[in-house]
């Protein structure tokens, strides 16, 4: 059973706590009520939740075709500068055509990127793994480079690296009114992630190209018997993968920051990869997933302001029950969930 | 069922203990919180310093403390707002990153007190706004650049120790304006006091690397220098692991560094985070605290230049001094602006 | 621009120095998905290794010793993987990115609890160079060998006795076949799951020996993450180098080129021109990239990567 791992998993982490010279049950209570505990906070468990949702469905999405999308990161913040720029070239254009263009560059950006890593599989049979690690540093030191003193940096006060601020017809606004959870910053990105939600379940279940894919997931074998060349299909998956990332990452942007910041978003993508195999990458384990390691990241923050925990034992608690929730999945028939080794050929 | 009762009955504790870890600290003392930036409580750096300074606050002055470390920038707003909501006395945020954060949360809760290290509260376009409950920190590094490039500059001349080769360098993390500020009023002074010293700088575009750190150190003892000044937190351990490894000297920065590697590091630029956080929390303690522009420079002992090693010669530590006296009567104005890009 | 910036003795010192910790993580990649099962804890691996050879020297003050420690500190974060695969038969990535995560948390908290406020200290033993001073006859490759640290001879010489073991003795072989065939294997009387165990606790003592390398060797002390990514470009050094020994090698030193291009480019301009610094850390990157679409192409894992083993009668 799950759940008595992960309470053996909580009783060692409790060791830990005990060991440090502090108080277990305070430190418990505390994550539990930090991602839960009042409507502040759960709000702020699902804002992490919903680029941490999207990143997970760009890994999934891949992985359903026996691809290895290490690189969720990378097109996340590809995807931020895409959003970002149009959004902040354009700053007087009215929201009805603003939020859209952003919401297409971010996407775009991101399937760009991703499809790259597709394109260079399928030609030159580089593997995405290689690509994808690759392409995740390249994006980073380009955004120090574009928000630092480059293009993209803009004058700044403080001379913090970041981009123009876009302009309010960009911005995602926040939907939950001040009088029922004062200071909530849960934007409207929470319902472009629901749909983006949908519309996995929607690709992967209800198109022939999702089964199409779902096949070459399941082995090239099976696919080559349905008449289904594989190569086709890498750089579109890639690229819906791509594009599932730079949802998010425009999402933070219009969502969150109103301005593409140097280093931001930091560990989505990463932490995508975990969600995503959790979630056995599935539209509804995903997603459960995400506000799982949602919950840890805000009630961690609890931990650390109320209960005095250092902010590393916070991880290692986590480690520890992600490791044994891992450990817990005997079954291995998962459906469409291939091992790396296919997904390395 | 027996399984689920011994659930019930742990969360049933957990539960009731909730009042408990909700409030956090109690007591009748000021509560002080600290936030840090992604860096970490052990970036070598002025996250470091920073909880020194709320430790040795806490500890002179009975106040109770609590430090939340950032993971990404996300969670600066929340973590602010985590202190402000419990009602803490001072919320200090560090780093540059931080601006626009301080901003939004010091607007939602105007009756508490926050303080930016390297920073004034920033807007949602990016334009300073001074607000009536937020203390700005902000620390001249060109002055601690120039006083460690005075003695630099001063051994460079006179060819002190390992100190033959008539040239010096420096290596940031990123060019950003923090960092930038110790290296131009480094290069200003060499330029001032050893025109014909040759100055090379660099990047290692990261905080945390030490093998690129030490790489670049190497590439610049390569091209002959013998005094290297690191701003680049762990990664310029490794740049001071190159100088320790080629036998020549290099200069901390932030914190007092010599004892990092004795013999090869011949003198640190301080800039005392660690006492500007001290003093606000006494601000706060005596009712003097004071919102807005606070600087710290070498007029208020905020910035200085480390202990030096013996090899330092009494000419070079005498220069330091007259510089520091002369940057204080407003005679010298270091430049903030980095001359040797590299 | 001169062309010493290019291919001087000094950056192909610099390529062999950082190519070091990623070509042994790499190798420890060799090694567990040779046998079958995938250790993305290699970063975890490695930064066990740094901080427990920096605590080591620190409390014995020898070297040995301190180099000792800390590969078995990532030995043991490698059971605990083996554990979870081989004997629970885990999602393996999810193990993998799990026990990272905890060895970050564990190293950076000691770290802060050990040396928060002193930092690691100053006088630890060092590493021993190896000084081959008649080889600085050959012009540029005698500068560029002459002066290593000894632990880059050590991964050299592993990569040899690695390249031999896996591909000319019988215990390779049968390394390989479990990889490869494991059900076939049992039936010849392989013992698939004692074969992986060794594999995977192999991996983390090389992954852990290229954290004690960037620990006591390049840094002198240690600072939280200080892996910074390393164990996972060896991964991908790894599979550029089809998951073979030399190979593996040659992918770490094409990457270690990049990177020590990066840093001798700075300040270098052609003509009016200059690569802006942070675009130059982008070299190593581009170049891995470049490198594996320009020449290597399709690349194949172990048949049974990754796929937990049942054995027959369980």
């Amino acid at each position: 059973m799950p759940v008595i791992s992960v309470l053996v998993a909580l009783f060692v982490g409790a060791i830990f706590v005990l060991i440090s010279g502090h108080n277990p049950i305070r430190a418990y209570a505390a994550l539990i009520l930090g991602a839960f505990g009042s409507p502040y906070d759960i709000s702020e468990t699902l804002v992490i939740a919903v680029p941490l949702t999207l990143a997970g469905l760009s890994v999934a999405v891949a992985f359903r075709t026996g691809l290895f999308n290490i690189g969720a990161q990378g097109q996340l913040l590809v995807g931020a500068l895409g959003a970002g720029w149009t959004g902040s070239q354009f700053p007087d254009l009215p929201g009805i055509l603003l939020l859209p263009m952003t919401l297409i560059s971010g996407v775009l950006a991101g399937a760009a990127y991703g499809a790259i890593a597709g394109w260079l599989k399928a030609a030159r049979g580089v593997n995405e793994v290689i690509t994808t690690i690759m392409q995740n540093y390249i994006v980073v030191f380009v955004m120090h480079w574009l928000l630092q003193d480059g293009p993209m940096s803009a004058p700044n006060a403080s001379g913090t690296p970041a981009s123009s601020p876009i302009g309010a017809g960009a911005i995602l606004p926040i939907i939950i009114p001040n009088e029922l959870v004062p200071l909530s910053r849960l934007h409207a990105g929470i319902v472009l992630a629901v749909l983006a939600v949908v519309l996995f379940w929607f690709l992967l279940w209800r198109t022939s190209l999702g089964y199409e894919l779902r096949a070459v997931g399941l082995g090239a074998l099976a696919a080559a018997q349905a008449g289904i060349d594989p190569k086709r299909r890498m750089v579109l998956v890639m690229a819906i993968a791509g594009g599932f990332a730079g949802l998010a990452g425009m999402i933070q942007v219009s969502g969150l920051f109103h301005r593409v910041f140097d280093g931001f978003s930091s560990g989505f993508g990463f932490d995508a990869i975990a969600v995503a195999l959790l979630g056995k990458n599935s539209p509804i384990g995903i997603t459960l997933a995400a506000i799982l390691f949602a919950a840890f990241a805000r009630g961690g923050t609890l931990m650390q302001a109320n209960a005095g925990i250092s902010s590393h034992l916070v991880e290692v608690i986590e480690a520890l029950v992600l490791f044994v929730i891992a450990a817990e999945t005997i079954v291995r028939a998962i459906a469409g969930r291939r091992g790396p080794a296919q997904a390395l050929a | 069922m027996k399984r689920f009762l011994v659930l019930a009955f742990i969360f049933s504790i957990l539960f009731t203990t909730s009042c408990d870890a909700l409030t956090g600290l109690t007591g009748s003392s000021l509560k002080i919180g600290l936030v840090t930036d992604v860096g970490g409580l052990n970036d070598k750096s002025f996250n470091a310093l920073a909880n020194t300074g709320r430790l040795d606050a806490a500890k002179d002055f009975g106040v109770q403390t609590s430090v939340i470390e950032s993971k990404k920038q996300e969670d600066y707003v929340p973590n602010l707002t985590t202190f402000a909501q419990q009602n803490y006395d001072l919320v200090i945020g560090v780093g540059f990153l931080m601006t626009n954060s301080v901003w939004k949360v010091a607007k939602q809760f105007p009756n508490i007190k926050f303080a930016i290290i390297d920073g004034a509260p920033a807007d949602d376009a990016g334009k300073t706004e001074n607000l009536t409950n937020v203390a700005n920190l902000f620390f001249k590094e060109q002055e601690a650049g120039y006083l460690v490039g005075v003695i630099a500059a001063t051994m460079a001349k006179d060819k002190v120790g390992k100190a033959t080769h008539n040239t010096v360098c420096s290596m940031g993390g990123i060019p950003i304006p923090p960092v930038d500020h110790y290296i131009a009023g480094y290069q200003d002074a060499i330029k001032t006091i050893s025109p014909t010293t040759t100055i090379l700088n660099g990047y290692s575009n990261d905080f945390v690397d030490q093998a690129k750190g030490k790489e670049i150190g190497l590439n610049h003892i390569s091209k002959n220098c013998d005094i290297l000044f690191q701003v680049a937190g762990g990664s310029g351990l490794g740049y001071i692991a190159a100088a320790k490894e080629k036998g020549v000297y290099a200069i901390g920065v932030d914190a007092d560094q010599i004892d990092a590697a004795p013999g090869t590091i011949i003198t640190s630029a301080l800039k005392r985070v660690n006492k500007a956080v001290y003093n606000t929390v006494k601000a706060v303690k005596d009712k003097a605290y004071k919102a807005g522009d606070n600087f710290f420079s070498v007029a208020n002992d905020g910035i200085g230049y480390g202990k030096t090693d013996a090899i330092v010669p009494a000419n070079a530590k005498a220069a330091a001094d007259q510089a520091l006296a002369d940057i204080k009567s407003g005679k010298i104005t270091p430049k903030d602006t980095v001359q040797v890009k590299g | 621009m001169n062309i010493e910036v290019l291919i001087g003795a000094g950056v192909l010192a610099a390529t062999l120095r950082l190519a070091t910790p990623i070509a042994l993580a790499a190798l420890g990649g060799v090694v567990t998905e040779r046998s079958g099962v995938t250790n993305i804890a290699l970063e975890g691996c490695m930064l066990m290794g740094a901080f427990f050879a920096i605590f080591a020297a620190d409390k014995t003050g020898s070297l040995p010793v301190a180099i000792v420690v800390g590969i078995i500190a990532g030995v043991a974060l490698a059971a605990l993987h083996a554990l979870a695969s081989i004997t629970f038969r885990a999602d393996q990535i999810v193990s993998g990115m799990a026990l990272n995560i905890l060895a970050l948390g564990l190293t950076s908290y000691l770290d802060y609890e050990l040396y928060g406020t002193t930092g690691t200290p100053a006088s630890l033993p060092g590493v021993p160079t190896v000084d081959l001073g008649f080889l600085s006859a050959i012009p540029v490759l005698g500068g560029a060998l002459g002066h290593q640290s000894s632990i880059l001879w050590v991964t050299f010489l592993l990569v040899i006795v690695l390249e031999l073991f896996l591909f000319r003795t019988v215990p390779g072989l049968r390394l390989r076949a479990v990889g490869e065939h494991p059900r076939a294997a049992e039936t010849v009387g392989i013992d698939v799951r004692r074969t992986r165990y060794w594999a995977v606790l192999a991996s983390g003592a090389l992954a852990a020996l290229g954290g004690v390398y960037l620990s006591m060797a390049v840094a002198g002390s240690f600072t939280d993450g200080m892996t910074n990514g390393k164990g996972f470009i060896g991964l991908a050094a790894m599979i550029f180098g089809r998951w073979k020994p030399v190979g593996a090698l040659v992918a770490s030193l094409i990457f270690g080129y990049g990177d020590a291009l990066s840093v001798s480019l700075q300040g270098v301009s052609i003509g009016d021109l200059r690569i802006p610094v942070q675009l130059l850390s982008t070299i190593p990157y581009v170049l891995t990239i470049l490198a594996v679409a320009g020449f290597v192409g399709r690349s194949r894992a172990p048949a049974a990567d990754g796929l937990p083993y049942e054995s027959e009668g369980h």
